[in-house]
């Protein structure tokens, strides 16, 4: 069959499954989108800005595990683009973008809307393509998918100059139903011989604990993670791009560790004789100084990413390939051993996690206590989102003590129902992203906790929000501040609140959101913050914005003391550190 | 930290050179020489062709030669970085 490359990129696209594409049109894509309008099988959702389009394929990403995709023109289009591709390398996500570029001739004569996206993504990509012509566009394709969705996820960039997508030049094609890069085998199966390394450092630990990250989200390595601990009865902690992947009301869960992780898990970690790491990399919010970090642990380390394992924390057990491949060796290898597992090895460890929580856990009922009269506490905001939600919502984020509270207090039970940015931190991830999400899941609760800060850094897609009727919940955690900022100027910097605050030049949100077409309240009395919320989750059909007013002065705690602390040392309150 | 040589295969494409220029930079790592050329001897490349069953062609890949000043541990951290670029065949310590 003959076709020009704009339709070749379009039947390319639906040959790898996609349903939508998140774009924003201009001059070097316009081929693209004739050919767009042409067809109706493929979705185009036009978003108001090129980073929201990225952000919500990521979001679609991040809940569907397929990669997301995003059409953006050169140039502005292309720069636009950059932040949101940076948020998926950092957090491993599965995306294709398409870039459109000028034509092949014009490049390099600082053509208009010409920039080098290859260049300037690179450091940011897990690969990316030049369409040299309209033949190649079936196969650069599928690699593409291949390479953003296999192996370590992340980012893939094809840039399309114009000509080669041009309408009037007919091309053979074939679609490739499978592709092979000769330098390119990311590993599946572990070594045998580290799982049997690894199992004899499990029978042999007291003090153990499971430390599960995004990694084993990506792999769906959830129900392998829950069978390998019905034989373990580990302790699990997850990090904050894990949660969801071990049940967080499961009795041996102790909640997130980290920056501002749970006192259980940032003690049990400090005090492991043997921490199992899965699809986690040590980041510098979970290890706090490295060189204090868990001096007695024995570290197995699962990743698929060799790279990962040993960067920042030496493991004593290597095991490289599929998070989920790796775990099934370990289970088989264990469930021949299971009259060497003695549970009651274990048990004075379990015990001295449960003393840990019973003396310094977060407080779960604050919602309840939270008076009438007293100012709204936004960890008792998240509480009644949870309760109302069933800790069933697909909860988005955005980036500030909104996202670490949202962490804390709503519990998740299921991967891929905790969407916000970890790695790079973006604020503004947490509109579109929902948006992604919801188009994924058109019947399921979508809750996008954000705070003033962050909201207005993509509250454009609002619009989108209202061109495609995406029911979405606002939470608006408002405390009229940058408030991570502000509690790092309050800790460290001797309170001087340094550009933190807007001095009451915040919008009207319900103004504003009106504006948009959508529903809004505002809540600032304790009194109306239950029956408030409970209206907003009862309208189905529209989206809904909920501006509460909350305690400036709250802080997020625990806090690792940084720089120079170890996990074990921890602000529990403003006044109280351990 | 010592001085390395390290050696590179990689496919002979546009912009694959640029990444690996590009992860030593952004890494932080130190470049202080570099050398490039289309491989075009494939016989001598025997070792290559078996550990990662494959063939050569004349001209179809490019072997780089860098050398950089790095402690054991960073220098296992960079050839695993290298090798993660998809563009990479292997990258390996050059054997004196
Ligand atoms: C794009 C971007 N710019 C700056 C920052 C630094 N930063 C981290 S948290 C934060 C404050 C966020 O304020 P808000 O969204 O109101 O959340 P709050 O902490 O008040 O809950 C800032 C500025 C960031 N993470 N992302
Ligand atoms: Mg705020």
């Amino acid at each position: 069959m003959k076709l020009p490359g704009n339709d070749i990129l379009i039947q390319s696209l639906l040959n790898e499954g996609v349903e939508y594409i998140f774009g924003y049109p201009g001059g070097a894509a316009l081929h693209i989108y004739d050919a767009i309008f042409n067809q109706n099988e493929i979705e185009h959702i036009l978003v108001r800005h090129e980073q929201g389009a990225t952000h919500a394929a990521d979001g679609y990403a991040r809940a569907t595990g397929k990669p997301g995709v995003v059409l953006v023109t050169s140039g502005p289009g292309a720069t636009n683009a950059i932040t949101g591709i940076a948020t998926a390398f950092m957090d491993s996500i599965p995306m294709v973008v398409l870039s459109g570029q000028v034509a092949t001739h014009l490049i390099g004569t600082d053509a208009f809307q010409e920039t080098d996206m290859i260049g300037i993504s690179r450091p940011i990509v897990k690969h990316s393509f030049t369409v040299e012509s309209a033949d190649k566009i079936s196969e650069v394709i599928k690699q593409a998918f291949f390479i953003a969705s296999s192996g370590r996820p992340g980012p893939v960039v094809i840039d399309i100059p114009k000509d080669t997508t041009a309408p009037d030049k007919l091309f053979d094609f074939v679609l490739p139903e499978s592709t092979n890069i000769r330098s390119y085998n990311p590993p599946i199966e572990p070594e045998i011989k580290q799982i049997k390394r690894a199992v004899d450092a499990i029978i042999d630990a007291e003090k153990p604990v499971i430390y599960a990250g995004g990694g084993s989200i990506n792999s769906n390595a959830s129900e392998e993670l829950i069978e390998l601990n019905k034989i373990l009865n580990f302790p699990v902690t997850n990090t904050l791009m894990g949660l969801g992947v071990y049940p967080a009301e499961d009795i041996r869960f102790m909640g997130m560790l980290g920056m501002h992780g749970t006192y259980q898990s940032n003690m049990a970690m400090h005090n492991a004789d043997l921490i199992i790491a899965i699809g986690a990399r040590f980041d510098d919010r979970i290890t706090n100084t490295p060189d204090l970090f868990a001096p007695h642990a024995k570290i197995i380390h699962f990743d698929v990413d060799q790279s990962s394992i040993s960067k920042i924390i030496e493991a004593n057990i290597a095991i490289t390939g599929q998070v989920k491949n790796s775990l099934k060796v370990l289970i088989d290898e264990l469930n021949k051993k299971t009259n060497m597992i003695e549970h009651s090895k274990i048990k004075p460890w379990l015990n001295q996690i449960d003393e840990w929580t019973d003396q310094h856990g977060l407080n779960h009922e604050l919602y309840k206590e939270n008076s009438d009269t007293s100012s709204i506490l936004p960890q008792a905001v998240v509480q009644h989102v949870y309760q109302i939600t069933n800790g069933e919502a697909f909860v988005t984020s955005d980036v500030g003590q909104h996202q670490m509270f949202a962490a804390q207090y709503y519990h998740f039970n299921k991967p891929r129902r905790w969407i916000n940015s970890g790695g790079l931190g973006t604020m503004g991830f947490g509109l579109p992203a929902a948006m992604g999400v919801k188009f994924a899941f058109p019947n399921d609760e979508v809750v996008c906790i954000t705070g003033e800060g962050s909201i207005q850094m993509c509250i454009q897609e609002l619009s989108t929000c209202k061109q495609y009727n995406l029911p979405i919940k606002i939470i608006n955690i408002n405390n009229e501040a940058l408030g991570m900022v502000k509690q790092w100027q309050d800790m460290n910097y001797g309170g001087r609140h340094s550009e933190s605050t807007y001095q009451s030049s915040l919008p009207n949100f319900v103004d504003l959101v009106e504006s948009y077409g959508h529903k809004a309240f505002k809540v600032e009395k304790n009194s109306d913050l239950k029956s408030t919320l409970e209206k907003a989750f009862s309208i189905k059909d529209e989206l809904v914005f909920v501006d509460v007013y909350v305690d400036p002065e709250e802080h997020v705690y625990p806090m690792l003391v940084a720089p120079n602390g170890s996990l074990k040392d921890m602000w529990l309150s403003k006044d109280k550190k351990v | 930290m010592m001085q390395r040589k390290l050696s590179v295969i990689l496919e002979n494409k546009p912009g694959a050179l640029a990444r690996i220029v590009g992860l030593f930079h952004q890494r932080g790592y130190n470049i202080e020489s570099l050398h490039v050329d289309p491989v075009k001897d494939v016989e001598n490349y025997k070792d290559i062709e078996e550990l990662l069953n494959i063939t050569l062609k004349e001209n179809e890949v490019s072997r780089l030669i860098i050398t950089t000043t790095v402690s054991d541990t960073l220098l296992r951290q960079i050839l695993r970085q290298i090798n993660k670029l998809i563009d990479v065949l292997i990258a390996q310590e050059e054997s004196k």
